[in-house]
């Protein structure tokens, strides 16, 4: 991944660049909006973090100023503001996710990836594949080896949302923001046990499971087993 | 004592009313006098016309014995303006323009009554009245009148006191105006005493009016219903930051204890992962806090109320239920929803979302295994009800005013995760809302009845 991070705290620069690194990516750094406007028109990159507030200018102008001039990279927002109307003014501005700091390093990257392979995918692609795995978009029909899956409609979602990002990292804030449409976090297991409902018809009448847990982070589904 | 700002108020007022009054003296006086001036000008007309009907009747002779003239009198102007003087009139005869008797002055005549002024040398100005008869046998008598002494001493008068007047009120003005600001400043002086004082002590020390003047009294009462009002949220941001306070206490003293084991676990590899996740989780606790402390002010500063929308409230209900119903299974409790389809309101789907989850999670938290949980909708007239409410152990009875509070938490200990916001935020919702929230009394466990307005969501 090729990946242009406008953020002017150096902390916060230096956490995700090291991360980025570990996972072998290309990170080209500024910390002002001028010089990564001219840096994003110049360069395809895969995807774009953008703080949100920067200094002389807000982040939100810069988005909107990148959309206007036709750069089409995947935007991902980086604020401190982590209210409902911030979010929505973010990704009206043009930011594709946004993404409320303080953040784990996971969360950011499972976004990355999500937003890197977004392009794609599209939009009215009807039939979805993953190993021995098939879901219908139309029919709503989940088949894994040659079983059909009945699923409820939460559960149907999750397995959606994951299999349009399969092999990635996916967090349960990621879950709760696609599927529930949740912006505020609710304390209980709301998630797990949607997970773990989706794992007792999906997983364990086969052999081997797709969903794996990441411990500390997230699910991610796999379409090969580990052996 | 008295500020310049007194000062030139009290000029400006004393100075406005004074020429205000003498205005009014001068006006009625010169009234007086007019009136005193027509009063004699009518009698000298109607003196006049006694005159011809003398000489009609009784011819010149009579005439000149009612003027008390000798035949052939005739005064030089001197002598004719000393008459004036004394006697206060004048007259003079002439046939054709030849005088006959009387005064050979060059005082004017009007051919009708009327006033004019006339300078008499030393004696200073007087006011004449003059006219002319025409009569027949061309014989014209003009005849000259005096102003009544009497008058002009009235007007006179009038002038003198309107001077005195003028000298003596204004600083008497002043001085009473003064006095009036004294007596009205004073009592808001000792206000501002008292308002330094209770600057020292705002929670306990409040005015007290030392006038019985409505204003000061009401302007007293409103000052101390602010400083009740300043009192309660001092108050409730002291209960805040000694939350905020107590909140993080726990989980950030638990940080630094995972910190410390980690320098004597550096070795061991699982046992510092073990570390690292504990203290990650009571990192995600202490950030928890304060997202929903920022969510709670943005909730409460209004600003979702202009992003209001019509939406069906029975689909999101049922959708919320669907999401929770495995939750409750799967620890045990049974969870019943009864929810009437098609109830639309008017409001923040996403805010009323959380609403519903934090009453159920607070219900999930807060009540035992095996215990019944329950959702329900119903739809009056203009207002949807929606109850969520469990069996378990409730809310103890002193306590039930204190359920919204922020970091109000039934066990003290504060030992469980939470932090006391989730029912603050179910409240903010409300008033954003403007619905009604209450927590039932003499219920077993603890039920939520919240009544949300729907008249506006038909209106749309």
């Amino acid at each position: 991944m090729h990946i242009l991070l406008v953020e002017d705290d150096p902390d916060t620069a230096d956490f995700i660049c090291a991360g980025l690194a570990q996972h072998n990516a290309r990170v080209q750094h500024c910390d002002n909006a001028e010089q990564a406007m001219l840096s994003a028109s110049a360069t395809p990159f895969d995807v774009i973090i953008f703080d949100r507030l920067l200094p002389n200018m807000d982040g939100l102008d810069a988005v909107r100023v990148l959309r206007a001039s036709k750069v089409k990279t995947p935007i991902i927002m980086l604020t401190a503001l982590s209210d409902t109307a911030d979010r929505v003014a973010g990704l009206e501005a043009g930011a594709d996710d946004y993404l409320v700091k303080p953040f784990a390093f996971a969360e950011l990257y499972a976004r990355l990836k999500a937003l890197a392979r977004r392009q794609p995918l599209r939009a009215d692609t009807q039939e979805l594949f993953l190993g021995e795995l098939t879901l219908n978009r139309t029919s709503r029909q989940v088949i894994r080896a040659g079983q059909e899956i009945e699923l409820m409609p939460k559960e149907y979602q999750i397995l959606e949302y994951m299999m349009q990002n399969p092999e990635q990292l996916i967090t349960k804030t990621m879950l709760l923001e696609q599927v529930w449409g949740f912006s505020f976090d609710p304390k209980t297991s709301l998630v797990q046990t949607h997970v773990s409902r989706l794992r007792n018809k999906l997983d364990k009448p086969f052999a081997f499971d797709m969903i794996k847990t990441i411990r500390g982070s997230g699910y991610l589904l796999t379409g090969q087993s580990d052996d | 004592m008295i500020s310049r700002y007194h000062l030139t108020q009290t000029t400006l007022v004393g100075g406005t009313l004074w020429a205000g009054m003498l205005l009014l003296l001068w006006i009625i006086s010169q009234l007086l006098v007019w009136q005193d001036k027509q009063e004699q000008q009518s009698e000298f007309s109607e003196f006049l016309t006694e005159v011809e009907i003398m000489l009609n009747e009784h011819g010149l002779e009579h005439l000149l014995q009612e003027f008390e003239l000798d035949e052939d009198v005739i005064w030089s102007d001197t002598e004719a303006r000393a008459h004036l003087l004394d006697d206060g009139w004048l007259v003079s005869i002439y046939e054709q323009d030849k005088l006959l008797f009387g005064a050979n002055t060059e005082l004017s005549a009007a051919t009708s009554a009327q006033w004019q002024s006339v300078s008499l040398g030393e004696e200073g100005d007087t006011e004449l009245l003059s006219a002319r008869l025409d009569l027949p046998d061309n014989l014209h008598v003009h005849y000259w009148q005096k102003r009544d002494d009497m008058h002009a001493q009235k007007a006179e008068f009038y002038e003198q006191l309107s001077g005195w007047f003028a000298l003596l009120s204004l600083p008497f003005i002043l001085a009473v105006i003064v006095w009036l600001q004294l007596k009205r400043t004073r009592p808001l002086q000792d206000l501002s005493a008292q308002l330094e004082k209770v600057a020292h002590s705002p929670d306990s020390k409040r005015t007290e009016a030392s006038t019985s003047h409505p204003d000061i009294v009401a302007l007293s009462l409103a000052i101390n219903q602010m400083l009740d009002e300043i009192t309660r949220l001092h108050g409730n941001m002291k209960t805040m930051s000694v939350g905020i306070a107590h909140d993080l206490k726990t989980p950030l003293s638990r940080i630094s204890n995972r910190l410390q084991s980690m320098y004597q676990d550096l070795d061991d590899t699982a046992a510092l992962e073990g570390h690292i996740d504990k203290a990650s989780s009571e990192l995600a606790q202490v950030i928890n806090t304060f997202n929903n402390l920022v969510r709670l002010n943005a909730i409460e500063s209004g600003k979702h109320i202009q992003g209001f929308k019509t939406f069906d409230l029975s689909a999101l209900l049922d959708e919320l239920a669907q999401s929770y119903l495995p939750v409750f299974e799967d620890s045990g409790r049974r969870f019943d929803v009864s929810i009437v389809p098609s109830v639309h309101c008017h409001g923040d789907r996403d805010l009323l979302g959380q609403l519903i989850c934090n009453l159920l999670e607070n219900a999930l938290e807060h009540s035992h295994e095996l215990s019944h949980v329950w959702l329900r909708l119903q739809s009056h007239t203009d207002s949807a009800l929606l109850q969520v409410g469990d069996d378990g152990p409730g809310i103890p009875q002193g306590d039930q005013h204190k359920v919204f509070d922020k970091f109000y938490r039934a066990d003290i200990s504060r030992g469980r995760p939470g932090n006391g916001l989730g029912l603050s935020i179910v409240r903010a919702i409300c008033d954003v809302h403007k619905a009604q929230l209450c927590l039932l009394e003499q219920q077993p466990g603890a039920v939520f009845n919240i009544e949300i307005p729907t008249r506006s969501a038909r209106r749309d």
